[in-house]
């Protein structure tokens, strides 16, 4: 699945899809769970906060 | 024509109308010859600005009126920094012009009402925007 493939499902840009991949960027609530819907998971297994907090 | 396709000549007719007028003002206080000049630099760069908007890049999409959320907040990130370098101007075009003895009140203009803006979108943003609690509204299922 390529990155424009997911940022047109998204309704985002590749650029914020690339972004979110890297870590550059955290989404917000209701794009997190867009993205959570899309990959058919639930939205706490894609995001997980305490990496951020223990990185 | 789509709505996507009608945004991206938001940007270069603001710049080509913005533009426009300058050349007005040339060709009033100068020469039609100047004016002339100033609009043909005006369209090219309109013209640069349209081809912009093609762009695949986070200025494309700004400037082609389709950011998404990651790129408005860059979009305040930037306007943020050029109103502090504006400010900056304004307070450094004040202190150079009144030591040299100099008009002083169009550095002075810049910068107050450039404050005061500030000082009113603080009011408005803090207390009477309904969008204040974020780019979309997850309970109707809509975002921004």
């Amino acid at each position: 699945m390529s990155q424009a493939h997911v940022a047109a499902g998204l309704g985002v840009s590749r650029q914020t899809v690339i972004a979110i991949e890297s870590g550059r960027y955290s989404p917000s609530l209701p794009l997190a769970f867009r993205i959570a819907r899309f990959f058919e998971m639930p939205v706490d297994q894609m995001f997980d906060p305490q990496e951020e907090v223990g990185a | 024509m789509s709505k996507i396709r009608r945004s991206r000549f938001v940007a270069p007719v603001l710049v080509l109308a913005a533009g426009s007028i300058i050349s007005g003002a040339v060709a009033i206080g100068h020469t039609w010859n100047d004016a002339v000049v100033a609009e043909a630099v005006t369209v090219l760069l309109s013209f640069v600005y349209f081809m912009m908007t093609k762009s695949d890049s986070d200025i494309g999409a700004v400037y082609g009126n389709r950011a998404d959320e990651r790129q408005m907040h860059v979009v305040l990130k930037a306007s943020r920094n050029s109103m502090l370098v504006m400010l900056a101007i304004a307070f450094v075009g004040v202190v150079v012009t009144i030591a040299m003895n100099e008009v002083y009140w169009q550095f002075d203009i810049l910068g107050s009402v450039g404050g005061f803006a500030y000082l009113i979108s603080l009011l408005v943003y803090g207390t009477h925007d309904e969008s204040a609690n974020g780019p979309g509204n997850i309970m109707s299922g809509k975002s921004g």
